[in-house]
């Protein structure tokens, strides 16, 4: 049992705060009076030490904290300077080395939140600069020290796609000496990459360059290969994930020499998609030449024997090594893996439904997959360029650009790779068939990326006829089959109708349809665009918001060969770098459950984004796996019971901010809880940017909207806080994997009550603030302060009193 | 009168959503007529030169209002309306075409907006009753109401 103590009484004996207000030149001094706050903050409760420094992040500054923790014993430190998402780790590690315990320092945000934002009112300024050290004291009289958890990295790694990034990941880390587990849908690893003729802007022969590395994995004694293989669960965390994998039955043994034998005696067919429907294949077949592993399969869904019964054995009979099993099954198989990198690649656009273009109903009208697969010497022409409808070569070829590409129609963003393919593919065929009028009907070229725009540029002078303004509609003589296209040249202003033989449509790629799958198990978030999102866009590209997971390829957005390679192979390192430490720190801010005042109704574990809430009612428990929890919050305020707490953001530590921010005139404060990643930090944005807005704003700082308990909203109404401002990430943004979605729910609810109470709601605003939108954050609170202004101190008072009365109302009833 | 009302009718931020595609261009059937006008250039001269030059054009009146080129934007931008909003801002400055003022006067004239010779004849011919009257009051009325009456004399 734990023993219950008044927390301030018992611990204030033993406190000893050394607080520092830094002046940061005059970035801080200039406006805020520091020697001022510092002496006040020396007359906080639980404060031994008190000093102002001009600089307290220099080697100097350090050291007197260093010092003032040795000599004085100080066991808190309060920082009062910039931003803790500047100096945090600075000031933890000057702690840590005097022996403190990193988690006992506090930091008061006078920069950004203060002088930056208030340059012209040096008194607010410095009213509110006293404001913030003294709910930094109480805070940080409240903290406790913290360790971080250190759990174990297994020394294997998935990689899921194979693709040419998959490829480049897998070959990366079993180079480095670590199991790698390639988990491939199709028959075959290869990816889009084997499906291209040649490459831009080098002109290599694609399948040339990808074959060597495709056998390389096939042969690696660290790779094992997974073909017709997916993921059916995971679980676990960071470190030790465990997989379940389906991998399909092949039908076809290992033993198989590819001697094609069995081939010619099959007797269906289908058509092939490998050559994106333009040729066709047998029932038992093998995807390419190059194919790895290079073994047959059957397709069971178009072979005789798909009834269980084996009602043709022609392959079998044909087979001199005796491959073929009828009886082979589909298997489940366990993995294990302390790192995930997800390469799933992307699905191609089908312009089907751009009706005016004819895809689909006009034969000669094809998309550029299609053509890759038409001009590649192993497609089914042997290379040749014939147009679909009568076999002839083409002499008037058109290409249509941005087809399924920044369009409201299809998908919004651009494809990245359709422009330089289109050149490249009109390069290729005016090397071949130099007579060949080529007409490329675009909006825009993109060709910004190393050497694209010499590639651009030859094609022009090849004789490549480029036509800003994509055609309306294309129309078709029937009885030829050629095509014509009306459109308009937007450069002369002059309309165009242009009769073609052939059109090649150069469709987008968008995510794959069947993503969410892995998406739901791996806990990854997408994009608006719905390619998986990365950590950070600029800083963490490769990380997910999942740790241990790593991504690579155009599953994170439309990229080219090149820096799919680029990014496998970063992931690959960052893999690495977890599997050679072999052990990983997990953040100390997690969420504990007190399995006495746990009644298991399992309601945390349901918002919880990370699945990291294990239990369930029948055990009589439930509990938080640490390794997998990322200290989002979310479920504390879900819990009726006072169950879980979040470590170094729990309930005492913020009340007693709550209570600080509000101690003098209340009814003209607005409390604001930001998010540490995108409010709290678009608050230090409008400080940079030196935006100026309201001095009557007191910042709370929580890890995610989520952590914000209807409990703290009621606390500061309660306490007369004129305006209360809960603000997180946009909804699709919030780090923790939407989690921000329960902050809608709670203060839509604390809305609702509000309105029963009869208290005006618009002094509860739920706002979205991202990092970059530091004019925003001012706009929203100089908006609340105009609000603020057409209600009395009265008013805010009669409806505290009023809330009280009924907490304490309720308070006796239970 | 004034531009203010045409963007009440017309989303503005919706113009920047245009990157020149020409698709609606490419769709119209009023190209074969009109070289160099469609509804890209027209967004075009809205974004450029302002709502009050793009109003003092009298090829406005050209589009036929199909919607095809509406139906083909890969943005999405209602162009239909945009053609509808800026004809009526040109109708108040006095851009109106005088075929067109001429339907409005027989409209409120006979009920009607054009006049096919020998109806009546042809009706009969093909077993059909006379057309009932047309009550030309009620239609003056409407013209009245919808404020055309003040732009064209009726």
């Amino acid at each position: 049992m734990k023993e219950k103590t008044d927390p301030t009484g018992v611990i204030e004996n033993d406190l000893k705060i050394g607080v520092y207000v830094c002046h940061c030149g005059k970035n801080i001094g200039g406006t805020v009076r520091c020697e001022e706050v510092a002496q006040y903050a020396a007359t906080l409760p639980g404060v031994a030490l008190s000093k102002d420094s001009l600089y307290t992040c220099s080697e100097p500054g350090q050291e007197q904290i260093k010092s003032d923790i040795r000599e004085h014993g100080l066991n808190r430190v309060v920082v009062a300077s910039c931003t803790p998402r500047l100096h945090e780790p600075t000031f933890r590690s000057a702690c840590e080395s005097a022996g403190l315990n990193p988690y006992l320092l506090e930091m008061a945000n006078i920069r950004e939140h203060c002088s930056w934002v208030h340059l012209h009112d040096k008194d607010a300024a410095t009213e509110k600069a006293k404001d913030l050290v003294r709910m930094a004291v109480s805070r940080a009289a409240e903290l406790a020290p913290q360790f971080e958890l250190t759990v174990p990295v297994k020394r294997q790694a998935v990689v899921v796609g194979g693709g040419i990034a998959g490829i480049q990941a897998a070959l990366d880390m079993a180079d480095a000496g670590y199991k790698v587990y390639l988990i491939e849908r199709s028959a075959s690893i290869g990816g889009r990459m084997a499906q291209i003729d040649k490459t831009f802007p080098t002109m290599d022969c694609s399948i040339c360059i990808l074959a060597p590395k495709m056998s390389e994995v096939g042969r690696h004694p660290n790779i094992e290969l997974l073909t017709l293989s997916e993921i059916q669960e995971v679980s676990g965390h960071i470190g030790s994930f465990r997989l379940k994998v389906l991998k399909k039955a092949r039908y076809v043994t290992k033993e198989c020499t590819a001697c094609g034998d069995c081939v010619r005696e099959c007797p269906q067919l289908v058509p092939d998609e490998f050559n994106a429907g333009l040729s066709i294949r047998h029932a038992i077949h093998i995807p390419f030449a190059q194919a790895v592993p290079s073994t047959f399969l059957i397709d069971m869904d178009r072979c005789l024997n798909n009834q269980g019964i084996v009602a043709c054995d022609r392959c079998f009979q044909a087979c001199s090594h005796k491959c073929i099993d009828f009886a082979d099954r589909d298997q489940e198989i366990e993995i294990e893996a302390g790192t995930i990198v997800v390469a799933t690649g992307v699905d191609v656009y089908d312009p089907t439904a751009l009706t005016e273009l004819g895809y689909g109903r006009f034969p000669n009208v094809i998309t550029t997959l299609e053509f890759e697969r038409l001009i590649n010497a192993g497609g089914p022409s042997s290379g040749e360029l014939i147009r679909p409808s009568d076999r002839v070569r083409p002499r008037k070829v058109a290409f249509l650009q941005c087809i399924g590409s920044r369009s409201k129609r299809s998908s919004r963003y651009c494809s990245n790779v359709c422009c330089m393919n289109t050149i490249k593919d009109s390069l290729l065929i005016k090397e071949h068939w130099p007579d060949t009028e080529i007409y490329v009907f675009y909006i825009d070229i993109r060709a910004f990326g190393k050497g694209f725009e010499d590639l651009f540029q030859r094609a022009r002078r090849e004789g490549v006829t480029f036509i800003r303004g994509i055609p309306g509609e294309i129309l078709e003589d029937i009885r030829t089959g050629d095509l014509t296209l009306l459109g308009e040249n937007t450069l002369l202003g002059k309309h165009y109708r242009l009769d073609v033989d052939m059109v090649i449509l150069s469709v987008g790629i968008k995510p794959r349809a069947n993503a969410g799958a892995l998406q739901r198990m791996l806990n990854l978030p997408v994009d608006t665009d719905g390619f998986f999102l990365e950590a950070h866009p600029k800083l963490r590209p490769v990380d997910t918001t999942t740790g241990g997971v790593f991504l690579a390829g155009a599953a994170e957005g439309p990229k080219d060969i090149k820096d799919s390679v680029t990014q496998a192979s970063a992931a690959a390192s960052r893999a690495n770098i977890l599997m050679s430490r072999g052990e990983v720190k997990v953040p100390a801010i997690t969420a504990r459950i007190d399995p006495d005042k746990c009644t298991a109704c399992g309601l945390c574990a349901r918002v919880c984004p990370y699945h990291a809430i294990e239990g369930s009612k029948e055990r009589g428990y439930y509990r938080v796996v640490e390794a997998a929890c990322q200290g989002c919050g979310t479920c504390v305020p879900e819990c009726n019971f006072g169950a879980i707490e979040q470590t170094h953001f729990t309930e005492a530590q913020i009340v007693g901010q709550i209570d600080e921010a509000l101690q003098n005139d209340p009814h003209e404060k607005i409390l604001c809880f930001a998010c540490n990643w995108c409010s709290y930090a678009g608050a230090d944005f409008a400080g940079v940017s030196r935006i100026q807005y309201p001095h009557n704003v007191r910042i709370i700082r929580t890890m995610c909207s989520g952590r914000v308990s209807p409990k703290w909203i009621e606390r500061a109404l309660v306490k007369g806080a004129g305006g209360v401002l809960v603000s997180g990430c946009h909804p699709s943004d919030c780090h923790y994997n939407n989690a921000n979605q329960n902050t809608v729910r709670r203060v839509e609810r604390f809305w609702k009550r509000m309105e029963k109470l009869g208290i005006n709601k618009d002094r509860l605003r739920l706002a979205w603030v991202s990092a970059a939108e530091g004019a925003q954050f001012a706009r929203v609170i100089q908006e609340m302060s105009e609000g603020l202004k057409t209600l009395t101190a009265q008013q805010i008072r009669e409806d505290s009193d009023m809330l009280s009365k009924r907490l304490a109302k309720k308070s006796e009833t239970s | 009168m004034t531009t203010i009302k045409l963007w009440k009718f017309f989303e503005r931020e919706k113009l920047f959503e245009c990157y020149q595609c020409a698709r609606c261009t490419g769709s119209c059937p009023a190209m074969d007529v009109a070289p160099a006008f469609g509804p890209r250039e027209t967004i075009l001269r809205c974004l450029n030169l302002g709502h009050d030059k793009v109003v003092e054009d009298p090829r406005l009146w050209l589009c036929c209002t199909c919607h095809v080129c509406e139906d083909r934007c890969p943005q999405q931008i209602p162009i239909g309306d945009l053609l509808v909003a800026l004809r009526n801002s040109a109708a108040r400055r006095g851009n109106i075409p005088d075929r067109l003022r001429i339907a409005v006067e027989l409209l409120a004239k006979t009920g009607r907006s054009m006049i096919v010779h020998q109806l009546d004849e042809m009706r009969s011919h093909h077993g059909l009753d006379p057309l009932p009257p047309v009550p030309v009051d009620e239609i003056r009325e409407i013209l009245k109401k919808s404020g055309l009456n003040s732009l064209i004399e009726v």
